[in-house]
């Protein structure tokens, strides 16, 4: 009798840890509207959403933000452009060309990239990447769109490459075989079986790294210029633009609470919010689609089907890659680059109408120069960003620099409060996250069948996971700072940074749940042991190693953020080291994006304090990366 | 089995190397603070004549420190203008004061005006003028003159330009004039002279200071880059050749070049401590901290500190003009 009633308290208290999730994704709606709400009402919906002037700082404040959903919109393609294609050729290359051993390098390579904190990323983008757009156009001002596109494209880089080439080592063997059988080429078996056949898994990944671009806040405010208007002629990738995330990171800490503006700026974090609901829903539902058809022959399902478009679709198919080409070929265009644009254009002519007369030696060995080629690119890439940052930062490190606290706004000094403060802070963060995360999992994998609510939570987890950093950020500075009081603080910063991981934690905790054969939960059951039993003794031991992944991951995550924590969490400079949770503290990733947009002259300081950020998190993301492959080897072994 | 186990082994030796690099970390943070506690003593009893026994008293706080710190902390948010002179003033009076701990943040005036309001700082700084409507939000405030300023026109060292007037500042920021070539004087070589606006973002003091002397509240072209503080527009005016900014004299340095002013009755007004001094550069403007009633305890210590000889030095040092001198 106590243990059916301990089983069932057991049971509610995993239910609760599983809502959590949509209860957080309810608040972070309710806190957004309830902020966001009145800017409607004064300025009217439609107004605000297709006013293309956005200043609030006018004499008369005008607050229309089309610019800065274009700007978004923009910035996005145009990394989707630069990164789409490398991020598929990388994909093909590791998982269909690279012998194991190059793969074993390049897998956790890609996954370093990610890895990287998109503050490090803006600090490069705005010291070498934005300058060397100047020179090379020779505009006035390289912090352009330009300059954002490559940026987010290289940051939107490995969620593409690991999803696609998931999708695409999943294809099965058969199909290969077949093809190859049929006499095709390596080539031909690639682009016309395997990549077809892969298709809606390469969708999704683009979908996912869509998102991750769209919600990326502090490298865009540190390279796109940050000027509100619709660049002119609107394809003119040299202009500078203002997306809806720069808006706020640049915005909310500075507006007066209660203002117009503040209330315009949480109208801005709604709209944004919805546009990343809408591009992870659709992520969500290519996905559980692909996993469905897999079952059933799914080569012939498009992932998108509406009767009624089908015709209208067949028709404009053919055209789709033409229309894509030329919006290229006019960007290339716009920064003057025609020479680029030419060739593009002269390359598509010669495929159009001489493609059947080139043989198909000469075609693969082109193909896989292209693909290799776009491997040695994104390896380039990385080792560039971590080479500069190594170089320019070795000559800061010093014992006094990682032990001493900050002078002089941190011109000199060291950083040890910020490294402390961001140890606080993900230590914190774990704290919360991994006992509600891995409570969800539990209850997603071993309590329920599949049903309704199970189906809300997990898109409650699937909306949380594509919430925009900076979104946390105000979310957190409008319910913890604000609305319960607690004041820019410790705790406040935990929280916020732990709703954020907690759809890692989530995620990962299932999957090694659901790696635990099914017969040893059988067994355990067989001998009467109870659920609770069960999953204690015998179902958690054996994920602990997964477990451990996903907590590091979210570690690294955490440690890098620096979005949600710089309303809610941080301040420039301080001596001591907090004494309770009410206090704020330093951070890394913020003082390096204090250091690098507000204190001229720290350039030392600065480049070390972005050194030993990097190697704090890549050293979070290579433990877990080696425990995932140590565990991977010892499942195939 | 045995494979299990020795998985094990594998991550509780990555767990406890992670271990070990946080200890050593952590070993730094006892080290860290023993050494520097002399450090700082002595520094301070070299630089402030105040602090003579702060040697002393070294060894003493040394065991207080981390008992007084958590009562004895003062925290200041607002103008990255007034910024540099509230960090180095907290500098210098927490190497005389090793048990003080003084929390410096930015946001803008609008932000330091706010917490003020909202009582979530002891102090709010700001460089603009507090305006009816925020005094009349709070009743208490108590508004403090901290020192003057200037702001200054800057451009890139490449810009041939030797001066400039309001009117030309004004056409340039309301987007009526797009070229160096226009101005007399001014370009920049192997460019297109191509004029890149740079400004601060909507609710900085020096923004809304700017806005009202030089533009007379008309309204800045949408096409200027917004950044949000002082040191950015600096580095991004130092980074482009074809920039202007505007940034607050205390900010200024080698890697751009402040304009000259040339008023409407053609004196050429250079942005210095003298000129803003003796009100002669137009552009000037008086910086301050406030406080909800009058202060008390550390807060009161840290004005007063910053109210006096030695704290005005402080001001000078760091580029700003001292009170009443």
């Amino acid at each position: 009798m106590v243990s059916r009633m301990k089983e069932k308290f057991v049971r509610s208290v995993f239910f609760l840890t599983a809502f959590f999730a949509v209860i957080v994704v309810a608040f972070i709606l309710l806190f957004l509207f309830r902020d966001g709400y009145s800017i409607f009402e004064t300025v009217g919906v439609l107004n605000f959403l297709f006013g293309t002037i956005w200043a609030p700082a006018q004499v008369v404040p005008s607050y229309g933000i089309s610019a800065l959903i274009i700007g978004t919109l923009l910035v996005t393609f145009g990394a989707m452009v630069f990164a789409v294609p490398l991020s598929i050729g990388c994909a093909i290359y590791i998982s269909e060309l690279a012998t194991p051993r190059v793969k074993s390098i390049l897998k956790p390579a890609t996954e370093l990239l990610a890895g990287i904190p998109s503050v490090v990323y803006g600090f490069f983008g705005m010291i070498v990447l934005s300058t060397f757009i100047r020179i090379t156009f020779n505009i006035p001002s390289g912090q352009t769109w330009l300059a954002g596109s490559i940026l987010l494209g290289i940051m939107a880089l490995p969620t593409i490459i690991s999803v696609s080439e998931d999708a695409i080592s999943s294809v099965p063997r058969e199909y290969r075989e077949g093809s190859l059988a049929t006499g095709a080429t390596r080539w031909q078996t690639i682009s016309r079986v395997i990549v077809p056949a892969a298709l809606s898994g390469i969708a999704a990944a683009i979908i996912l790294g869509i998102g991750r671009a769209i919600g990326e806040t502090m490298a865009v405010i540190m390279v796109t210029g940050n000027t509100a208007i619709i660049p002119n002629p609107v394809w003119n990738v040299l202009s500078s633009v203002r997306t809806l995330t720069g808006t706020l990171g640049i915005e909310t800490g500075d507006v007066a609470v209660g203002s117009e503006h503040y209330h315009a700026l949480f109208g801005v974090a709604v709209v944004l919010l919805l546009i990343t609901l809408i591009i992870n829903l659709s992520a969500v539902a290519i996905l559980s689609h692909l996993r469905d058809g897999r079952g059933a022959g799914r080569a012939k399902r498009s992932w998108l089907h509406i009767p009624a478009f089908s015709p209208i679709k067949d028709k404009l198919l053919p055209y789709s890659r033409i229309v894509l080409l030329a919006l290229i070929a006019l960007m290339l265009l716009a920064t003057g680059l025609w020479e680029v644009a030419l060739i593009i254009i002269l390359a598509a002519a010669v495929w159009h109408y001489g493609g059947d007369r080139i043989s198909r030696r000469h075609i693969e060995i082109f193909a896989f120069g292209c693909v290799i080629a776009a491997t040695v690119a994104v390896l380039a890439i990385l080792a560039i960003i971590l080479g500069y940052i190594i170089i320019n930062g070795l000559p800061a490190i010093s014992w006094d620099f990682l032990t001493q606290g900050p002078t002089d706004l941190g011109r000199s000094g060291g950083i040890f409060p910020a490294i402390i403060g961001t140890l606080y802070l993900v230590a914190g963060a774990i704290l919360i996250a991994l006992p509600l995360g891995v409570g969800a999992a539990v209850y997603l994998v071993e309590y329920t069948r599949e049903g309704r609510i199970t189906k809300l939570i997990r898109t409650g987890v699937d909306l949380l996971n594509g919430t925009p950093s900076i979104v946390f950020g105000l979310f957190g500075f409008a319910f913890l700072v604000l609305f319960l009081d607690i004041g820019v603080c410790l705790l406040a910063g935990m929280i916020t940074l732990a709703l954020m991981v907690l759809p890692t934690v989530i995620r990962t905790t299932e999957e090694s749940l659901k790696n635990i054969p099914q017969s040893l939960r059988e067994g355990s059951l067989a001998l009467g042991a109870t659920q609770w039993q069960t999953i204690k003794n015998v179902v958690i031991p054996p994920a602990i190693p997964g477990i451990v992944t996903g907590a590091i991951l979210s570690i690294g995550r955490a440690a890098g953020e620096t979005a949600p924590i710089m309303f809610v969490a941080v301040v420039f400079s301080t001596r001591f080291l907090p004494t309770s949770l009410f206090q704020p503290v330093m951070a890394l990733p913020y003082h390096l994006f204090i250091l690098s947009t507000n204190v001229p002259g720290s350039s030392t300081n600065k480049y070390g304090t972005a050194l030993v950020l990097l190697m704090l998190v890549v050293a979070f993301y290579s433990v877990a990366i080696l425990i995932r492959n140590h565990y991977a080897r010892k499942a195939r072994g | 089995m045995k494979t299990k186990r020795s998985s094990y082994v594998f991550v509780t030796v990555c767990l406890a190397a992670l271990l070990i690099v946080s200890m050593l970390v952590a070993g730094c943070t006892s080290n860290g603070t023993t050494n520097s506690v002399p450090a700082t003593a002595s520094a301070a009893a070299t630089a402030a004549p105040t602090a003579a026994p702060a040697t002393a008293t070294a060894t003493a706080t040394q065991t207080t420190s981390a008992a007084a710190s958590s009562g004895q902390t003062l925290t200041l948010t607002g103008s990255t203008t007034v910024l540099p002179i509230a960090q180095a003033v907290a500098d210098a009076y927490m190497q005389a004061h090793p048990d003080a701990n003084i929390q410096v943040s930015g946001g803008g005036s609008g932000v330091g005006i706010q917490a003020i309001i909202n009582q979530k700082v002891d102090i709010g700084m700001s460089s603009a003028d507090v305006s009816a409507a925020q005094k009349a939000q709070d009743s208490n405030m108590n508004i403090i003159t901290i020192a003057h300023d200037g702001i200054a026109i800057i451009v890139n060292p490449a810009n041939t330009v030797q001066d400039i007037s309001l009117d030309q500042v004004k056409g340039i920021y309301n987007g009526s004039v797009t070229s160096w070539s226009s101005l007399s004087g001014a370009g920049v070589p192997n460019s297109n002279n191509q004029i890149v606006l740079v400004g601060r973002d909507s609710s900085s003091g020096t923004r809304t200071y700017f806005d009202q002397v030089v533009m007379q509240n008309t309204n800045d072209s949408l096409s200027m880059h917004e950044d949000n503080s002082n040191g950015a527009v600096l580095q991004e005016v130092a980074q482009t050749p074809n920039a202007i900014g505007y940034i607050s004299i205390g900010y200024l340095d080698n890697t751009v070049k402040a304009l000259p002013i040339v008023t409407t009755n053609g004196h050429v007004i250079v942005p210095s401590v003298a000129t803003v001094k003796d009100k002669t550069y137009p552009i000037h403007r008086d910086l301050y901290m406030i406080t909800n009633g009058k202060p008390t305890g550390l807060a009161n210590d840290y004005i007063n500190f910053l109210l006096s000889p030695a704290g005005q030095q402080i001001v000078v040092a760091q580029g700003y003009v001292a009170l009443n001198s």
